[in-house]
C-alpha cells in the first residue's frame, strides 16, 4: 500500500524536474543498507521537488559520511559527530535553506551524542538521518553505541556489555517533534518516512536499520526481516507521547521479537526559527551589512 | 601630565565593578583619560576585589602600579592593599566599621567616613555607601559635583527621578565631607570619549565588519564577547550559546559555509575543544574568525588571571597543515582595526583567522580616541554568484593565488560539496577509493600546495606581517607582542625620562611572519624580551622566523597584569648587567 501512495506523489507531487543525484560512484559494499538510504532521499527530494540549490546535506565522518557526494545539491561532509553543529550554523546562517543531516550510529550516538540532546531541544527545521548498522563499519568493525547485548566485534571479542542507546526514547525526551525509524529493506516506508520529516516543521530525527554486510553478521537483513512489523499497521497513533515511548521500548522488552517501524512519535511546537528575535528581518545571510549610523548608535552604549 | 591610581576594594557582591563603572564614565565623559583593570577571584560572593582606575590627563598605558587614592569598603581592604599604597595616599574607610591600626606608620592620609550610615540615612539603601565614597574621590581629584550629576542623571534617569536624586545627594555628602579638599588637578580637554573593554571594542568591531554569527560557551575571560552578542542578538547578529565550545566551532564553521560572517570565541580551555575544527576550516577553505582570551594555565589554571602563553599552541593546533593567521590585538583601539581586519582576510584568503587576547586586554577598560565607522571596508573575497563555467562548478580549482571562488548556497548552478576529506577542485573525494593511486598522488600534492599557496600570498600581498617598531633610532629596544605592548610603551616613557634611549618593536601579526622584513628590523640591535610566560613564547617565534636568538628576558607568569613601572625596574636591572 505504502508503495502505491509513493507512485502517486512522484507523477501528482512533483514540482520541478530536478536531478539530485551526482555521478559519484559511492563507496559502499554490495548490499549495504546504506544504497536504500541514498535511493530514498532521492526519492523523497524527487517527490517534494524541492530546487536542489537550497539543499544542503551534511554528513559526518564514518561510511554514511559518503551520502552528500552522491547528490549534487549543497552540503559539507564535516567531521566526525559534527554534522549536526554544522548543519545547525547553516540552518541559523540561512533558515531559507532545507538542510539534512546524514550519519552514522556511531557519529550521531557516539561521538556526536552530546549534539543530539541539544540540536533535538533547540526544535530547528531540519531532518537528521542516521544509517544505523550497529557496527563501525569504516573503521573495519568495533561495536558501536546501539550494538546488541553480547554482540561480538573486534573491540568486544567477548561480547558487548553495555545497554545499546535508544534513540527512538533519546529522541523524543531530548525534544525532538517527529521521530521515526525506517529499514533498508523497505524504500518505499522509508521514501515516505524522510519525506515527512523534511516536510515537518521542527527537528525530525529518523533512524533507519542499515544493515552492515561486512562486519556484522548477527543484525542482518534477514534478522530483521520477521522482527518488524509496521507501526501503522498496529493503528499507533503518534501524537500519542506516552505509547511513542511505550513503542520506543518494545525491541528491548520482547527481546528483539517485535521491532517497531515507522512514525513513532510527532508533534508541533514552535521551531528555533519561529523564536529567534535576529531573523525577524530574514534568513541572517539575506540580512544587509549595518549602517554607519547603526554602529554610532551602538558606539554610544559605551559613552 | 597628571594621573592618579584610585583603587576600590571590597568583596564580591559589594558594589566594586558598579561604583568602578561610574568614576570611569565621569572621567571619560569630562575629557580625561582612564585605564581600569579589575582583579577578581573565581567565587560568586566573598573574597577580595578591587577595581584600580587611574585617570590622567593624557594617554595612559597601564592602571599604574601603586595607588594615591584607595576606597577601602570592608576590613580585608586594608589588609590586603596597604602594600600597595604609594607615598602620601589617600585611604576613604567608613569609620565605624573598619579599623585602620595597620596603616599605622605609613605615609598616608586617613579620611574616614561613615558611609554607611551616610547610605542609610539618605536613602535606605546600604549599597549607597559606595556613591558616598565616589563623591569624596571626585573631590580630591578636581572634578566638580556638576559632572558626577550629568553622568548619574543619563546612566540612572530611566531607573526613576528618586534614584537620580539619591545617589546626588549621597556623592554631596561624601564631596562636601570635612577634611575633603581637592588635591590633584585634573583637568579634560573636553573631548567626550567612550570607555571600553577589548571584549566589547572587538564585538563592536565585528559587529561593524558585518559578522552576524557568534557562537559561543560560557568560558572566562571571552564571556563578554558573548554578552555582548546576546544583548545585541534582536539587531541582526545572531548569538548562540552551544552545549560546547565544539559545537560553538562547528556551528560557525556551518554559518559561515552558508555565506555568513562568522565567529566564535573562547579561553584555552575551550580552544583546545575546538581544534580539530580549525584544521576542518582550513580545508574546507571557509572563512572563519576565532577569538582565544589567554588566562592563567595550564588546564584550568587561575580561571580570573591573565597569561599569554597560548600563543605557540594557537600558532599550531590542529593536524596536520593549514594556511591561517594569528593575531594579537596590542591595545584596545587596535581591537577595533584588527577585527575587520581579521574578517577581510579570512574571507579573502578563505582560512581561519585567531584573534589571540588575554584576560587583561579582554577586560581592562580604556578610553578610546573614537571609532570611525565609515572606516570599515569589507572586503568579501572571491564569491561567485553564477556559474560562468558552464559544467560543474569548481570550488577547489587550482588557482595561482590559491584562492578559488566560493559559492554560497542558495545560487543556482554552483552547488558543491565541502568536504574535510583530501578533494579534487570539485570537492569530490580522492580520500577513499583513489589515494595512492599515481593520479591522485599528485591530485593531493597539487591541492596542497594550493591551499598553502595562500600563506605566500598574504605575505605578498598584505603589509600587517611584521613587527611594529618606535622610536627607531633608540639604542636598546624592548621586544614584545599582543597586550603587553602598552605596559612595555610605558615603560619606555619612564626609562627615557632618565635619560636612557629605548624603543618598542611589537608584534600584532604572528603568523605568518614576513622573514627577511622581520629579520631586517630585529638584526643588529640590542634586544630585551618581554612577555607574559614561562617559555618566552615570542623569542621562540622570532628564533624560529629570523634565527635571532634573544638572550635577556623579563618574563612575568604570575597571572597579575605586568605594569610600565615593573618592566622599568626589571630593564633597568638588565641593563646594568648587559
Amino acid at each position: 500500500m505504502a508503495e502505491n501512495i509513493t507512485n502517486q506523489n512522484i507523477t501528482q507531487g512533483a514540482k520541478t524536474k530536478q536531478v539530485y543525484t551526482s555521478t559519484n560512484k559511492p563507496i559502499w559494499c554490495a548490499g549495504c543498507g546504506d544504497y536504500s538510504v541514498f535511493a530514498s532521499i532521492n526519492k523523497a527530494l524527487t517527490e517534494l521537488g524541492i530546487d536542489k540549490s537550497s539543499v544542503a546535506i551534511v554528513s559526518g565522518i564514518g561510511c554514511s559520511s559518503a551520502m552528500p557526494h552522491s547528490f549534487s545539491t549543497y552540503g559539507v561532509h564535516s567531521l566526525h559527530g559534527r554534522l549536526l553543529p554544522t548543519a545547525t550554523g547553516i540552518k541559523l546562517a540561512n533558515s531559507s535553506l532545507t538542510v539534512i543531516g546524514t550519519g552514522g550510529d556511531g557519529d550521531g550516538y557516539g561521538i556526536g551524542g552530546g549534539h543530539l540532546m541539544h540540536t533535538a531541544r533547540r526544535n530547528l527545521d531540519m531532518t537528521y538521518i542516521i544509517m544505523d548498522n550497529e557496527t563501525y563499519g569504516l573503521t573495519t568493525g568495533q561495536t558501536s553505541p546501539t550494538a546488541l547485548l553480547g554482540h561480538k566485534t573486534k573491540s568486544t571479542p567477548f561480547g558487548v556489555i553495555e545497554m545499546p542507546v535508544n534513540p527512538m526514547a533519546l529522541a523524543i525526551s531530548a525534544g525532538a517533534t517527529y521521530v521515526a525509524r525506517g529499514f533498508s529493506g523497505d524504500v518505499a516506508h522509508l521514501s515516505q518516512l524522510i519525506k515527512g520529516g523534511i516536510e515537518h516543521k521542527g527537528f525530525a530525527l529518523i533512524d533507519i536499520f542499515s544493515p552492515c554486510v561486512t562486519f556484522n553478521h548477527d543484525n542482518t537483513y534477514d534478522w530483521f526481516r520477521p522482527r518488524i512489523y509496521k507501526l501503522d499497521s498496529v493503528g499507533h497513533d503518534p501524537s500519542n507521547l506516552n505509547a511513542a515511548m511505550e513503542k520506543a521500548f518494545e525491541d528491548v522488552q520482547t527481546k528483539y521479537e517485535k521491532i517497531p517501524i515507522g512514525l513513532f512519535y510527532k508533534t508541533s511546537r514552535p521551531t528555533y526559527e519561529d523564536l529567534e528575535l535576529s531573523f525577524k528581518n530574514g534568513p541572517l545571510v539575506k540580512q544587509e551589512m549595518p549602517t554607519k549610523e547603526q554602529i554610532q548608535s551602538i558606539l554610544e552604549e559605551n559613552l | 601630565m597628571t594621573n592618579v591610581c584610585v583603587r576600590i576594594a571590597g568583596a564580591n557582591g559589594d558594589g566594586v565593578e558598579s561604583s568602578g563603572g561610574l568614576l570611569v564614565k565621569i572621567a571619560a565623559r569630562n575629557g580625561l583619560k582612564v585605564f581600569g583593570y579589575r582583579g577578581y577571584q573565581s567565587i560568586i560572593r566573598g573574597g577580595h576585589v578591587w577595581y584600580q582606575i587611574r585617570i590622567g590627563d593624557e594617554k595612559l598605558y597601564g592602571h599604574g602600579n601603586k595607588v594615591d587614592i584607595l576606597i577601602a569598603l570592608n576590613q580585608d581592604g586594608i589588609k590586603n592593599q596597604k602594600n600597595h599604597l604609594n607615598k602620601g595616599a589617600f585611604v576613604i574607610y567608613d569609620n565605624t566599621k573598619v579599623n585602620v591600626d595597620l596603616l599605622k606608620g605609613l605615609d598616608v592620609k586617613l579620611i574616614g567616613i561613615p558611609l554607611l550610615d551616610i547610605a542609610v540615612t539618605t536613602s535606605g539603601d546600604p549599597i549607597m555607601r559606595n556613591t558616598v565614597a565616589v563623591g569624596a574621590v571626585i573631590k580630591l581629584l578636581g572634578i566638580s559635583m556638576e559632572a558626577f550629576e550629568q553622568v548619574i542623571t543619563s546612566m540612572f534617569g530611566r531607573k526613576g527621578e528618586k534614584t537620580v536624586k539619591d545617589n546626588i545627594v549621597a556623592a554631596s555628602k561624601g564631596f562636601n565631607f570635612e577634611g575633603v579638599v581637592s588635591s590633584y588637578k585634573l583637568i579634560g580637554d573636553g573631548k567626550q570619549r567612550y570607555s571600553m573593554d577589548g571584549n566589547t571594542a572587538l564585538s563592536i568591531s565585528a559587529y561593524a565588519s558585518g559578522c552576524k554569527f557568534y557562537a559561543a560557551y560560557p568560558m572566562t575571560p571571552a564571556s563578554g564577547i558573548l554578552h555582548w552578542f546576546a544583548a545585541h542578538d534582536h539587531k541582526g547578529v545572531l548569538f548562540k550559546q552551544s552545549e560546547d565550545e565544539i559545537a560553538a566551532i562547528n556551528m560557525a564553521i556551518g554559518a559561515s559555509y552558508a555565506g555568513v560572517r562568522a565567529m566564535c570565541g573562547t579561553s584555552g580551555g575551550g580552544f583546545s575543544l575546538m581544534t580539530e575544527a580549525l584544521g576542518y576550516a582550513g580545508m574546507i577553505e571557509t572563512p572563519l574568525v576565532v577569538v582565544e582570551s589567554q588566562r592563567t594555565g595550564p588546564s584550568t589554571g587561575l580561571p580570573t588571571k591573565t597569561e599569554q602563553a597560548d600563543l605557540l599552541f594557537v600558532m599550531h593546533a590542529s593536524q596536520g597543515e593549514y594556511p591561517r593567521i594569528v593575531v594579537a590585538p596590542r591595545d584596545i583601539d587596535e581591537c577595533f582595526t584588527i577585527t575587520t581586519q581579521a574578517f577581510n582576510l579570512a574571507d579573502k584568503y578563505q582560512c581561519p583567522v585567531i584573534i589571540l587576547m588575554d584576560l587583561f586586554i579582554s577586560e581592562h577598560i580604556e578610553t578610546i580616541e573614537g571609532f570611525d565607522a565609515s572606516s570599515v571596508k569589507i572586503e568579501r573575497g572571491k564569491i561567485t554568484m553564477t556559474n560562468t563555467g558552464g559544467g560543474r562548478f569548481k570550488r577547489y580549482e587550482y588557482s595561482e593565488d590559491g584562492v578559488s571562488s566560493r559559492s554560497i548556497p542558495g545560487t543556482k548552478g554552483t552547488e558543491f560539496i565541502a568536504p574535510t576529506d583530501e578533494h579534487d577542485e570539485y570537492g569530490d573525494l580522492i580520500s577513499d577509493a583513489f589515494s595512492g593511486l599515481d593520479e591522485y598522488v599528485e591530485m593531493r600534492v597539487k591541492m596542497h600546495e594550493k591551499r598553502m599557496r595562500k600563506m605566500d600570498m598574504m605575505l605578498k600581498n598584505e603589509e600587517y606581517f611584521v613587527p611594529k617598531i618606535e622610536n627607531p633610532s633608540a639604542k636598546i629596544f624592548l621586544v614584545t607582542f599582543g597586550s603587553t605592548t602598552e605596559a612595555v610603551r610605558e615603560a619606555v616613557v619612564l626609562l627615557n625620562k632618565k635619560g636612557f634611549e629605548f624603543g618598542v618593536i611589537s608584534f600584532n601579526y604572528l603568523l605568518p611572519l614576513d622573514k627577511e622584513k622581520t629579520t631586517a628590523i630585529l638584526q643588529g640591535k640590542k634586544l630585551i624580551d618581554v612577555e607574559c610566560n614561562y617559555t618566552a613564547q615570542l623569542a621562540q617565534v622570532i628564533m624560529m622566523n629570523t634565527g635571532i636568538d634573544i638572550k635577556n628576558k623579563i618574563l612575568k607568569y604570575d597571572g597579575e597584569a605586568i605594569t610600565g613601572e615593573e618592566i622599568a625596574e626589571k630593564v633597568e636591572k638588565l641593563y646594568n648587567s648587559m
